[in-house]
């Protein structure tokens, strides 16, 4: 709740801010908002409240998972330097929309009421959809933000549509509501419950791009600008994920038997899509795209299977992805702005290609080491946190007894293995003409950090799990 | 301040040194550089000290938990510490001898251009180190002996630009790979068979054990397995000396004083599985007492300094196993310590003669320095006279006591290790005379540039003197205090076999007779030794010279490297050669096979990433219609 | 206001089976979702989605009267409002797009596909 409050403040405070002159406040202003947003977050530690009428839920696991969502928009805003340099840009607005969205997606992991759902998934996706369309002349940048708004605002119509059978059927918007109202179950519940439970589910996986309603993210992670597909990817996703297994686990653990199937068959689907389509790509940023699309799948095993474990393990794997995922973009970032004032052409296909990393280990060694630990951990290597992240995936797949989702899963990462190395082998092996990249020094602490956080987190995954 | 507090400093400090100095390197200035590293060691130095002097005398082991650490289903493996009489005594060891070596290190290594790298890696080793011994189960000593091999690797290889170096970091990686699979079987097998990690709950379930139990036998062989890997016993010993190329104070640091003894550790820990598998420990005796005498015959003829030393590091390290086989833990332990005191010393003593030579090492090639490094001469000549085994220094009394246990045990074996001090005592000796007496015999340029150490390397070498002297008042004869402090340790194992802890049978008189057997067999090598190289004012020949035929087989190591090389190396490469080009065309054909079909496969899924919204909006109402479809029309 | 006309308007809403409002709403949200898929100009795409809105807010009051419950009314004005920000953030994103292409149909966007 102090979140809210707090970044609804801030994000104001920095509109205002934008009207200085200088823009170097901007971005220790935004770091310093996180901040306090992250203290205040844990004000409420290991107790349970529920504010505004019960419409707002903080709890432990609510309170790790804004961490989450805070933690990953710090690095990400860390990472944003280049605005400074950037005579378009208007960073009062960016960081003031990411304050904004950060709002939405605390609501979206701690409501109790579908309108707030509902409303904390608008206020992030509207401010997603003008992130993505920020770089204004940008072609791509416009593309992606038409094909986002369009397909979102679908996807936002066919999640009403089934909040509204769910209303109508239950005669209540609260989770707890909708729970009493299933577990009935026994009984007999009428169509549009079932339905509206399906559609509102669809919207929701719509969210997280899961396959088949994964469609657009490529294009859109791929258009919008760099560091804004690093957003995405991470808060949107933890976020969304979030929301989805509160949702579940809340209001329709006595429907397992409806919906447990058809989330199970999503999830190999997202896999297969994920892995396989990634495997073709020649540019790095939309092999992420997929790549994303692909964790979607490994963090639905742990909503699929709904056991006991499936809380920290959504927990430990989307953090264990965020991490990977910004300090990955980060680097990309580096690497395309360095090619792009060395070949002069502002092509961004070829400055995003994977040769885009050739030898950039050699000249640069903490930039490859990053990127290294990064694509180990997406990869799910052994000591690093992604490999944590799909072994307690995996353990909950097994609870359940879902074996053919398991070998799908363990099939598709090594599909997995195979796109990321590709990165590793540039970097390491291959020759190329890149000079050393100078790192402004908040690039190498974010980069450091994330390098320390996914490998202790490897080597101790217990750390987190001690936390609730 | 809380003991958990105290406990997590213990490493953490090392480890902090190490990330100064690890991430500011070529920023730290090189004067801090030093007093940072030294400074970490000793202040987790003190803080043993004061968990030392605050530890109840015969208490049982302190379980420090930090955090949870790996929960996989039923298995609960937290990170913790284990405080007890044997940790404390290793941990003594270990920030003791440390910091004594990172001091040398300053004086010996600061004119090298990696300074600050070579700092942080010994931190890092300290930590690691740290870890091993201080962890409460076998996968935290399991991390520990890892990162201890690992820094191993990297400071055997620290001067990386010779490539014979690199060879020999290579060697040790692999061999102690080999021993590392043992380690990590043997724990598996625990977990198996305890469902635990944890020493406490480990041993306490093993005391209901039947003595001869299977099982048990299994792990202690598995676990011995990566002791000989780490502790280079034979077979596995031939990376210790190749290990040398690295900087000296690397191997009186890890090669000598504390990593090589992480298998005796190790073992000392486990006694209670070790005491339950008597066939086990017959396999330990045998193996350490032909380490013993293969090591101890192959350094009579060595003409490089440090690889005497090496060899007798291998020698000693089997007279310790020698001692665990016989059930003397304590004395197993206790010569563990001596032996980190007087080999550490002789190798940091061999550091500052090859400092004053100008990087020379071979010993035909020195004689007579005695007058230019008196400091070095007088500590030298303590740390050779403790390690023969010569009263009234140390190692009389770790390496008697291990002779009198084994008496007990086996004549013949005693036997074979007193001859093993004999031969110790001739090549120590031989590498004193050669190296302080006699006249110089390097080129006038060596003579000019003769010099005494500075001061950050003798004061070492003072220190670590003096506790050779007298390390030996630990556990005089007749129970001393070592092995009243170390008595909790072995609770378990005297109770599954009270007869091995029984008091000794030996009267004092045979005591006594034994003790002037070794010593005398020791005295007699010296006087051979003295005899040969300073009355006759022999030098070894060179390389190329004739030798006769034993001569010959020693001086070449036995042959080992090369019987290694033909039995196993080639062979296995011959056949990996045939599996290849067999297996090329059938696993490659496979493996591309699988390849091609993904890479098509998504060379056609991409296809349906049309771009076009109208597509993609069509494919969500058509999925979420044929979801209804599934869903309420077909019931499955 | 006199309290009899309180009770009229759900009255009103009640004259007609709540299975009338299911299908009537089902029906406009439906040509909603035809009208996203056969349509090329973004505008009237946009249109089509507002269709399926009305079709959720329609829904949302009969329920709501049907079940004497405020809940759904005040939903109504929540997606009322976000369908306001929803609306002012596309038709920026489609001006925008208008300045570069001079054009606001869909099917020429296809510049990121695979």
């Amino acid at each position: 709740m102090f979140p809210i409050v707090l970044l609804s403040v801030f994000a104001v405070v920095l509109l205002f801010l934008g009207f200085l002159k200088s823009r170097s406040v901007l971005l220790p202003a935004t770091l310093l908002f996180l901040v306090a947003a992250l203290v205040a977050n844990f004000l409420d530690w290991n107790k349970t409240y529920l504010y505004f009428n019960s419409m707002l839920r903080t709890d432990n696991l609510s309170m790790v998972f804004t961490a989450i969502v805070l933690l990953s928009s710090f690095l990400v805003v860390a990472l944003s330097g280049s605005f400074e340099d950037d005579e378009a840009a208007q960073p009062a607005e960016y960081y003031a929309i990411i304050l904004f969205s950060l709002v939405g997606a605390i609501m979206m992991i701690g409501y109790e009421n579908l309108v707030m759902l509902f409303v904390g998934v608008e206020i992030l996706s509207v401010a997603m959809y003008i992130l993505t369309g920020s770089d204004k002349r940008n072609l791509r940048s416009n593309e992606a933000a038409l094909k986002y708004f369009l397909m979102g605002a679908f996807a936002t119509g066919i999640m009403l549509f089934g909040m509204a059978l769910l209303y109508g059927a239950s005669g209540s918007f609260t989770l707890a509501g909708i729970a009493s109202y299933a577990s009935h179950a026994q009984q007999g519940l009428s169509l549009i419950f079932y339905v509206g439970l399906l559609m509102l589910l669809v919207g929701l996986l719509f969210k997280v791009s899961a396959a088949p309603f994964h469609f657009w993210t490529p294009d859109v992670y791929d258009g919008a600008p760099t560091i804004f597909t690093a957003y995405m990817s991470t808060v949107v996703k933890t976020a969304g994920f979030a929301a989805l297994l509160h949702l579940l686990a809340a209001s329709f653990t006595y429907v397992y038997s409806f919906w447990g199937i058809i989330l199970a068959v999503v999830t190999a689907i997202t896999l297969i899509a994920g892995n396989v389509t990634a495997v073709y790509q020649n540019s790095f940023k939309r092999m992420m795209a997929y790549s994303s699309i692909s964790h979607a799948g490994y963090l639905l095993i742990g909503l699929a299977a709904l056991s006991a474990q499936s809380r920290q393990a959504i927990v430990f794997y989307s953090l264990a992805y965020s991490i990977a995922t910004i300090s990955a973009f980060g680097v990309l970032m580096l690497v395309t702005r360095q090619r792009g004032m060395q070949t002069l052409s502002s092509n961004p296909l070829s400055n995003e290609s994977f040769d885009a990393f050739n030898g950039l280990a050699k000249q640069n060694p903490l930039l490859g080491l990053a990127m290294a630990t990064s694509m180990l951990s997406l990869a799910g290597i052994p000591l690093t946190a992604g490999f944590w992240g799909k072994f307690y995936m995996f353990s909950t797949a097994v609870e359940r007894g879902q074996i053919w989702l398991l070998v799908v899963a363990v099939l598709m990462s090594a599909v997995g293995i195979y796109y990321y190395f590709r990165v590793i082998i540039a970097m390491y092996f291959r020759d190329g003409a890149t000079e050393p990249i100078r790192i402004s020094p908040v690039f190498r602490y974010v980069l450091v950090a994330a390098i320390i956080l996914t490998i202790g987190l490897g080597v101790a995954p217990g750390l987190l799990q001690g936390l609730f | 301040m809380q003991i958990g507090l105290l406990c997590a400093l213990i490493p953490l400090l090392p480890l902090l040194g190490f990330v100064i100095n690890g991430v500011g390197f070529r920023r730290v200035p090189t004067g801090l550089v030093g007093g940072i590293a030294t400074l970490a060691v000793l202040a987790s130095f003190l803080i043993v000290v004061s968990l030392f002097m605050s530890f109840p005398a015969e208490g049982g082991p302190q379980i420090v938990p930090l955090f949870d650490w790996i929960s996989v289903g039923d298995l609960h493996i937290p990170f913790s510490f284990q405080i007890d009489q044997l940790s404390l005594l290793m941990l003594l060891v270990v920030t003791g001898v440390g910091t004594l070596i990172h001091l040398y290190s300053i004086g010996y290594m600061h004119h090298d251009e990696g300074f600050g790298k070579f700092m942080a890696f010994l931190n890092l080793f300290i930590f690691f180190m740290l870890l091993l011994v201080m962890g409460a189960n076998y996968v935290i000593m399991f991390i520990g002996w890892e990162g201890v091999g690992l820094c191993s690797y990297l400071l055997i290889g620290f001067w990386n630009k010779n490539v014979s170096y690199n060879n020999a970091a290579r060697k040790a990686f692999v061999m102690n790979r080999i021993g590392d699979l043992g380690f990590l079987l043997g724990i598996f097998t625990i977990i198996n068979t305890f469902g635990t990690v944890e020493y406490v709950d480990v041993f306490k379930q093993a005391t209901s054990l039947p003595m001869g139990d299977t099982t048990v036998l299994v792990i202690a062989l598995l676990l011995f397995v990566g002791a000989m890997g780490k502790s280079a016993q034979v077979p596995l010993y031939t990376w210790l000396p190749d290990a040398m190329a690295g900087p000296t104070p690397v191997s009186a640091l890890i090669h000598a004083a504390t990593m090589v003894t992480a298998g005796i550790y190790m073992v000392v820990r486990s006694n209670v599985l070790y005491t339950l598998a008597p066939q086990a420990l017959e396999v330990v005796g045998i193996i350490a007492i032909i380490t013993a005498l293969l090591a101890a015959s192959i350094g009579l003829l060595q003409n490089d300094i440090k690889k005497v030393l090496a060899y007798s590091t291998v020698s000693q390290l089997g007279y310790m196993f020698l001692g665990l086989s016989a059930t003397a833990y304590t004395a197993g332990m206790f010569h563990v310590i001596t032996h980190a005191f007087f080999k550490a010393l002789l190798f940091l003593g061999a550091g500052s003669v090859i400092h004053a030579m100008s990087n020379e090492q071979d010993i035909r090639k020195m004689g007579g320095l005695r007058k230019a490094l008196p400091v070095t001469f007088i500590t030298f000549a303590i740390g050779t006279w403790a390690i023969s085994g010569l009263p009234p220094f140390a190692g009389f009394f770790s390496k008697d006591e291990i002779l009198a246990h084994v008496f007990e045990h086996s004549k013949v074996l005693w036997a074979l290790g007193v001859l093993g001090s004999g031969l110790t005592s001739f090549y120590m000796f031989r590498l004193l005379f050669l190296t302080f007496f006699g006249e110089f015999r390097g080129t006038a340029e060596q003579k000019h540039h003769l010099h005494e150490s500075p001061a950050t390397m003798t004061i070492p070498l003072i220190i670590l003197a003096i506790l050779s002297a007298v390390g030996g008042a630990l556990n005089l004869p007749g129970g001393g205090w070592l092995s009243h402090f170390l008595e909790p340790i072995f609770e378990g194992s005297r109770q599954v076999n009270p007869e091995a802890f029984a008091e000794s049978t030996i009267e004092h008189s045979t005591e006594y007779v034994l003790m002037a057997v070794s010593a005398g067999v020791a005295l007699l090598a010296l006087i051979a030794a003295y005899v040969m190289y300073i009355s006759r004012k022999a030098v070894p020949a060179s390389d190329e010279a004739d030798r006769s035929m034993p001569e010959q087989v020693i001086y070449n190591k036995y042959y080992v490297d090369e019987l290694y090389e033909a039995a196993i190396v080639r062979p296995i490469r011959s056949m990996g050669d045939t599996f290849y080009s067999f297996g090329e065309f059938a696993v490659d054909g496979l493996v591309n096979g699988v390849a091609w079909l993904v890479k098509q496969s998504s060379a056609q899924l991409r296809r349906l990433q049309s771009g076009s919204i109208g597509f993609y909006v069509f494919a969500m109402v058509l999925s979420i219609v044929l979801i209804f479809a599934l869903r309420f029309f077909i019931r499955f | 206001m006199q309290p009899t006309q309180d009770v009229l308007i759900p009255e009103v809403i009640q004259q007609i089976p709540l299975t009338y409002y299911l299908i009537l709403s089902t029906v406009l949200f439906i040509i909603g979702i035809i009208g996203v898929l056969t349509r090329r100009n973004a505008i009237i795409i946009f249109m089509s989605i507002e269709l399926m809105l009305n079709a959720v807010n329609l829904l949302l009051i009969a329920f709501s009267s049907y079940k004497s419950d405020s809940a759904g009314q005040v939903f109504v004005f929540f997606i009322m409002a976000v369908a306001a920000a929803e609306v002012s953030v596309g038709l920026a994103i489609i001006v925008m797009i208008y300045r570069n292409t001079r054009s606001i149909d869909v099917g020429l966007l296809n510049k990121l596909k695979w």
